[in-house]
C-alpha cells in the first residue's frame, strides 16, 4: 500500500512538474524557437543581411573560414651571393622571410595572427580570419581574467556585507552602484576617464604622481587594452556576482556557524569548511551567468576599443552590421554558443553540483 | 419599416466608409532622418513647408541615432524585413553602392532635371549602375583648421604641404611647451581604426598622388610608392606632433582638445567651425579654416562626406515619396538648412547666393574645397565598400601604432582587395 | 596586545576594508557625477579637475545647464516612464514564471530535469545582436506593439537567470520542509506557495534587482525595437539619441547627467528592498 502511495505522488509530482514548467517553455518557444533556429539555419548559408541576391546553402564553409588555421615555420633569409643566412647588422639576429610569402594563399589566404620564437626556429600562426582568431583568444582571456577577479572581490565584498555593522543597508544599495549604471554609458564614462591627455583622470593622476608624462594611451597601447578593458568590466560587474554570493550567505544556516565557534574552530577555518562548500552552487549559477555574459561581452568591447580589438561579439556585430555577412556572422553565433555550453557544462561538473 | 431602417443602416455604413475612405486618401510619409537638435528640427520645418504646400500627404519625420553604425544596422533591419513603414531614407555617402538595390531610381521620378546643379562628385556617387539612388541633400569634406594667433604670434604661414605642416608644427609645439603648457600638440586628426580614418588617410594618399585605394573603374591600386610614403608620413606623426593617442582618436576627441586650445592644427569637418565660435570654447575668434596641405607630388585633397535622400523601393507611395526627397533636398529646402543650421548644401550656386553668404560667410571658402573633394571609393567596391574601407583603416592603424610598416601593409591590402573583391590590380590615376 | 586592543585594531580594520570598497564601487560614478556639472570647456581642461573649475581662473565652478537640458528633454522623460515600464513587466513576469519553474527544478522528482535545465539555460547563450533580426521577423508576425515586444524579448535573457538561480536556491531548502508539508496534507503547491515562497524571499529579491537592471540597462533590442515608434524608447536608446546641435557633437556632461539620474530610482530601489535581501528566514527559524 505504501508503495503504491508513494508511486502515486511520484507521479503527482511529475504532473505538477510539468505544469509548473509549461508556461516557461511557452514564453521560450514563442521567443526563441524562430530566432535560434533561424541562426543555426543561416550558419550554413552564404545569407547576406538585407541582401537582394539568393542564398545557398553552404554547408560547413563559414566555419572553416572562421576556425581554419596553420603554424609554418619562417625559413631564414639566405643571402644569395654568399650562400649563408643573412644576419641583421643592427641586431645581429638572423633575418627570417616574412609571413607572407610563406604562408599558404590558396585555395585561401591566410593571414598572420602570431608568430614566435621556439629554439631558434621561427613560426608563424595563420589564419583566413585572423581577426576571428585573434577575437577568440581576446574573449577568452578577459572572460578568465574578468570572472576569476570578480569571484574574488564578489565573494570579499559579500562577506564583509555580511557582518553586522552600521550602515549596511545603505551599503547594500552602494554596492549595487555600479551595476546599475547603464552599460552604454558607462563604457563612455571609462572612455572618457582613459583619454590619452592629461583631460582623463588616469592621466591627470599618473602626472601627478610623477609616473609618465600624462599621455598614456590606455586604449590604443597594446599591451595595456586588455587591463583597462577588465578592470572596467570588474568594476561594472563585480556588484552582480556580489549580491548573488550575498543572497547565498543568506541561506547558510547560522548554527552551523555557531557549532563550529563552539568546537573552537577559527574563523578561516569556518570559512573553508562551512561557508564555501555550502555556497559552492550559489558559486556556480552566477560563474555561469557571469561567464556566459563576458563570452558575449560587446558594450564594452564596442565602446572603448571598437574595431581596434574584438571580442567575439563585437566581431560578431560587425560582420553583419558592416559586412552584412549573415551566414558567417550566425556561424560565429553558433560557435559562441558551443563555448558557452562548454563552460557551462564543466563549471557544473567541476563543482560537483547535482542538477538531478 | 424594416426596409427604411435597412436603408438606413446601409447608408450609415456606405457614409462611415467613405469618410474613413477619406480621412485615409491622405498619403502618410515617413522620413528616417538624423537626430541631432538642429538637424531633426529643420527636417521637420522642411516637413511643414512640403505638407503646407501638398495638403493631402501628412510626413513623419523619424528620428534615428547619430551613431553611424546603429544607423545603418536599424536600416537593415528594415530593409531586410522589407518594410513600408519607412519610405525616405537618409543615407551616409557611402551607402548607395551598398543598399542601392532597395532604393528606387530617381531619375524616374524627375531627378534628371536637376541633378546638374549639384556637386557632380556626389551625383556620380550616388550613381550605382546608372542608378540614382540618391539625391544630394547636404554635403561634407575634411578642412584643415589652424589657429590665426600662433601662427601669428611665431610668424607662420598657413601650410600649403605636409612638410610644411610638419615643420610649422614641431617648431611652435616645442615653443608652446618651453612657454608652460605641456599639454600642447601640433596637430589632431582622426586616428582610431574606424571609418574616419580612411577618410583621413584617403587624404593623404591621394593629396600625394597614391590614388583612392581602388579605382573608379575598378582597380586595385593602394600598393604603390606614393601611398607608401604618405602612410609612412602620418605614423611619423604619432608620438611627435601628435599624440600618441591620436590613434584612438575620432572626430570628437580630436575637437575636444581643439577647442581646449590643446592643438596647433586639427582635421576635421566643417561642423567643428561654428562649435569653435561657441562661447565655451577657448579658442573663439582664433582659428580658420584651409583646405588640407598636399602632398609634394599631388594636390591638396578633402575626403567627401555628408547624406542623400533615398527612396525606399517597398514604400507604397514611392511617386510621393520621390517628391518630398526631391522637395528637401532642392533649392529651397537646402537653402533654408544652410542660412540656418549651416549645412553645405550639394548645390553649387548656393556658394554664391549671398543669403547664404551672409549667414554662414566661412561657406564661401568651402566651395573650392568641395569642387576638388574625393569621394570614397564606395561605388567601385560595392556591395562591399565596408569590408574594403575596413581593409583598408586596419592596415594603416596597424601602421600608425607600429606593428606593421607600410610596404607590408599595403601589400596585404593589396591581396585582401583581391581576395574581397577580385578586381585587377592597376596603377593610380590622378585626375 | 590586550583583548580589547585586538578588538578595536579588528574593527579600525573593518572599517578601512569598507572604506576601500566603496571608494572602489564609487569613485568612477562621482567621476560621472563631476563630469555631469561640467561644461564642455570644463571637460577638457588640461589636467582634469576633481571638482569643476573655471578653465581661467581656476575657481570652483558648477555647471548646472546639463540636468535642466536633460530635464527638458521630453524623450529623455518618457524614457524614464517606458524604461519602468518593461523593466518592471518583465521582472516580475520573469520571477513569476520562473518561480514555478524552480519550484520544479529545484524540488521535485520528473525525469528529464537536467536537459530541461540546460534547454533553458540555452536561451541566453547566443550573443544578442545574433538573434537580433530573427527576433524581429517574430516581433512583426505577432505584430506587437513596441513596448511589449522589449516586455517579452527581455524574457529572452531575464527567465533563464530567475529559473536558474531560484532552481539553486529552491535546491537548497531542507526538504524536511516539504514532507513535513506533505505530513500536514498540503498539496505541493501549498507547499510551494505557502512555506517555500517566502522562505525564498531572500532570492526573488535578489534575482528581482538583478534581473530588473538587466532589463532596465539593455539597449540593443530596445534600439531596434522601439526604432518605429519613438514614443516607446527607454532610457538607454533616449540617451544615446541625446545629440548636441550638430552631427558628430556628443554632448557627453548631458550623457553624464542622464547617467546620473537614471541611477537613482534604481539606488532608491535598492534601498528599499534592500532589508528583503538579508531579511529571509534562516533555517533555523524553519525547523523551530
Amino acid at each position: 500500500m505504501a508503495k503504491k502511495g508513494m508511486s502515486e505522488l511520484a507521479k503527482e509530482e511529475q504532473k505538477l512538474a510539468v505544469k509548473l514548467l509549461i508556461p516557461t517553455f511557452i514564453i521560450l518557444l514563442v521567443i526563441a524557437l524562430y530566432p535560434l533556429g533561424q541562426v543555426f539555419y543561416t550558419s550554413f548559408t552564404n545569407r547576406t543581411f538585407a541582401g537582394t541576391g539568393t542564398t545557398e546553402f553552404i554547408g560547413l564553409d563559414n566555419y572553416q573560414k572562421l576556425l581554419s588555421f596553420s603554424i609554418k615555420e619562417l625559413p631564414p633569409v639566405v643571402d644569395e651571393e654568399t650562400g649563408k643566412v643573412k644576419i641583421d647588422e643592427e641586431t645581429g639576429k638572423k633575418v627570417f622571410q616574412s609571413p607572407i610569402q610563406v604562408l599558404p594563399r590558396q585555395p585561401e589566404l591566410y593571414r598572420p595572427v602570431y608568430s614566435f620564437n621556439f629554439f631558434g626556429s621561427k613560426y608563424v600562426v595563420g589564419a583566413v580570419t585572423p581577426d576571428f582568431i585573434r577575437a577568440v583568444f581576446n574573449t577568452i582571456i578577459f572572460t578568465i581574467f574578468s570572472v576569476l577577479i570578480e569571484t574574488i572581490l564578489g565573494l570579499g565584498i559579500a562577506l564583509v556585507v555580511n557582518s553586522e555593522f552600521k550602515g549596511r543597508g545603505m551599503m547594500r544599495a552602494v554596492m549595487l552602484v555600479p551595476w546599475a549604471v547603464i552599460t552604454v554609458v558607462s563604457a563612455k564614462m571609462w572612455e572618457w576617464m582613459f583619454q590619452p591627455t592629461r583631460a582623463g583622470l588616469f592621466n591627470m593622476l599618473l602626472d601627478k604622481f610623477g609616473i609618465g608624462t600624462g599621455n598614456f594611451s590606455f586604449l590604443t597601447n597594446l599591451s595595456l587594452q586588455m587591463p583597462a578593458i577588465i578592470a572596467v568590466d570588474v568594476w561594472k560587474t563585480t556588484p552582480f556576482m556580489a549580491l548573488l554570493l550575498l543572497a547565498g550567505l543568506q541561506l547558510i544556516p547560522q548554527e552551523l556557524y555557531e557549532a563550529a565557534e563552539v568546537d573552537g574552530a577559527s574563523k578561516i577555518r569556518q570559512f573553508f569548511t562551512i561557508t564555501l562548500p555550502l555556497l559552492k552552487p550559489s558559486v556556480a549559477v552566477a560563474l555561469i551567468f557571469r561567464t556566459l555574459d563576458s563570452l558575449r561581452v560587446f558594450d564594452v568591447f564596442q565602446v572603448l576599443l571598437a574595431q581596434k580589438r574584438y571580442s567575439m561579439a563585437s566581431f560578431n556585430y560587425f560582420q553583419l552590421i558592416s559586412a552584412r555577412q549573415m551566414g558567417m556572422a550566425s556561424a560565429i553565433g553558433v560557435i559562441i554558443f558551443i563555448l558557452i555550453f562548454f563552460f557551462a557544462l564543466s563549471y557544473m561538473k567541476a563543482l560537483g553540483v547535482d542538477t538531478e | 419599416m424594416r426596409k427604411y431602417l435597412l436603408l438606413v443602416l446601409a447608408l450609415v455604413l456606405v457614409v462611415s466608409f467613405t469618410a474613413v475612405g477619406f480621412a485615409q486618401e491622405k498619403t502618410e510619409i515617413t522620413v528616417a532622418a538624423g537626430s541631432v537638435g538642429k538637424e531633426l528640427e529643420l527636417t521637420q520645418q522642411a516637413a511643414q513647408m512640403y505638407m503646407e504646400e501638398h495638403p493631402d500627404v501628412k510626413i513623419n519625420v523619424l528620428s534615428t541615432p547619430d551613431l553611424t553604425n546603429d544607423r545603418l544596422g536599424l536600416y537593415l533591419q528594415f530593409l531586410e524585413a522589407e518594410s513600408a513603414k519607412v519610405d525616405v531614407y537618409q543615407v551616409d555617402v557611402i551607402w548607395p553602392g551598398d543598399l542601392g538595390q532597395h532604393f528606387i531610381d530617381l531619375n524616374k521620378y524627375g531627378a534628371e532635371e536637376v541633378t546638374d546643379n549639384h556637386f557632380q562628385e556626389i551625383v556620380q556617387n550616388n550613381t550605382v549602375e546608372g542608378r540614382l539612388v540618391a539625391i544630394p541633400w547636404f554635403t561634407d569634406a575634411g578642412l584643415l583648421y589652424y589657429r590665426t594667433d600662433l601662427l601669428e604670434k611665431y610668424n607662420r604661414e598657413v601650410p600649403q604641404t605636409w612638410t610644411e605642416l610638419e615643420e610649422t608644427a614641431k617648431y611652435i609645439m616645442e615653443q608652446e611647451r618651453a612657454a608652460g603648457n605641456p599639454d600642447f600638440y601640433g596637430y589632431v586628426w582622426q586616428g582610431n581604426a574606424y571609418e574616419g580614418l580612411t577618410c583621413d588617410a584617403l587624404e593623404w594618399g591621394f593629396s600625394n598622388g597614391g590614388g583612392t585605394i581602388v579605382s573608379p573603374d575598378k582597380e586595385i591600386t593602394i600598393n604603390n610608392e606614393k601611398a607608401i610614403e604618405a602612410i609612412d608620413m602620418a605614423a611619423g606623426w604619432v608620438g611627435g606632433i601628435s599624440p600618441t593617442g591620436v590613434t584612438g582618436m575620432a572626430e570628437e576627441d580630436a575637437r575636444k582638445m581643439w577647442e581646449a586650445g590643446n592643438a596647433l592644427f586639427m582635421r576635421n569637418w566643417p561642423y567643428a567651425y561654428t562649435l569653435g565660435n561657441a562661447d565655451t570654447s577657448q579658442i573663439k575668434g582664433k582659428f580658420d579654416v584651409a583646405p588640407l596641405p598636399a602632398g609634394d607630388s599631388g594636390s591638396s585633397a578633402a575626403t567627401l562626406g555628408g547624406w542623400n535622400l533615398s527612396v525606399s523601393k517597398y514604400s507604397e507611395h514611392p511617386e510621393v515619396a520621390a517628391d518630398v526627397a526631391l522637395f528637401m533636398a532642392g533649392k529651397k529646402g537646402q537653402k533654408m538648412r544652410a542660412i540656418e543650421g549651416s549645412f553645405n548644401p550639394t548645390i553649387k550656386s548656393l556658394y554664391q547666393d549671398e543669403e547664404v553668404l551672409e549667414a554662414v560667410p566661412f561657406f564661401g571658402k568651402l566651395y573650392e574645397v568641395f569642387t576638388n573633394a574625393v569621394a570614397r571609393p564606395s561605388t567601385a567596391t560595392a556591395p562591399n565598400y565596408n569590408q574594403a574601407s575596413e581593409i583598408f583603416f586596419q592596415g594603416v592603424h596597424s601602421v600608425l601604432t607600429g606593428e606593421s610598416d607600410a610596404s607590408t601593409a599595403v601589400q596585404y591590402m593589396e591581396l585582401d582587395l583581391k581576395d574581397l573583391l577580385g578586381y585587377e590590380i592597376g596603377e593610380p590615376r590622378q585626375p | 596586545m590586550s583583548k580589547t586592543q585586538k578588538k578595536v585594531l579588528k574593527k579600525i580594520l573593518f572599517y578601512f576594508v569598507l572604506a576601500v570598497i566603496v571608494v572602489y564601487l564609487l569613485f568612477p560614478f562621482y567621476w560621472a557625477v563631476n563630469s555631469s556639472l561640467k561644461s564642455q570647456a570644463q571637460l577638457s581642461m588640461t589636467p582634469a579637475t576633481l571638482i569643476p573649475r573655471d578653465p581661467d581662473t581656476g575657481e570652483i565652478s558648477i555647471f548646472t545647464s546639463n540636468y535642466f537640458a536633460i530635464f527638458k528633454n521630453g524623450q529623455f522623460l518618457r524614457g524614464l516612464v517606458n524604461s519602468s515600464i518593461v523593466a518592471t513587466s518583465t521582472t516580475i513576469l520573469s520571477l513569476i514564471v520562473g518561480s514555478f519553474a524552480a519550484f520544479a527544478l529545484g524540488k521535485l522528482r520528473f525525469k528529464g530535469k537536467e536537459p530541461a535545465l540546460y534547454v533553458i539555460l540555452a536561451m541566453t547563450m547566443f550573443p544578442q545582436v545574433t538573434v537580433l533580426s530573427g527576433l524581429y521577423a517574430v516581433i512583426n508576425a505577432l505584430n506587437l506593439s513596441a513596448r511589449f515586444s522589449m516586455i517579452f524579448t527581455y524574457m529572452l535573457f531575464t527567465l533563464p537567470f530567475t529559473t536558474w538561480v531560484l532552481t539553486s536556491f529552491f535546491r537548497d531548502l531542507p526538504k524536511e520542509i516539504m514532507q513535513s508539508a506533505q505530513v500536514d496534507g498540503a498539496t505541493p503547491f501549498q507547499t510551494f506557495h505557502m512555506i517555500l515562497l517566502p522562505l525564498t524571499a531572500p532570492a526573488l529579491v535578489t534575482t528581482g534587482l538583478l534581473a530588473f537592471i538587466q532589463a532596465w540597462n539593455e539597449y540593443l533590442f530596445a534600439l531596434t525595437f522601439t526604432s518605429i515608434d519613438p514614443s516607446a524608447r527607454t532610457v538607454p536608446v533616449a540617451i544615446q539619441y541625446f545629440s548636441g546641435e550638430f552631427a558628430r557633437q556628443e554632448p557627453f556632461g548631458e550623457i553624464m547627467a542622464a547617467a546620473v539620474v537614471v541611477t537613482i530610482p534604481i539606488v532608491v530601489l535598492v534601498l528599499i528592498f534592500q532589508k528583503r535581501i538579508v531579511a529571509g528566514l534562516t533555517a533555523g527559524a524553519v525547523k523551530g
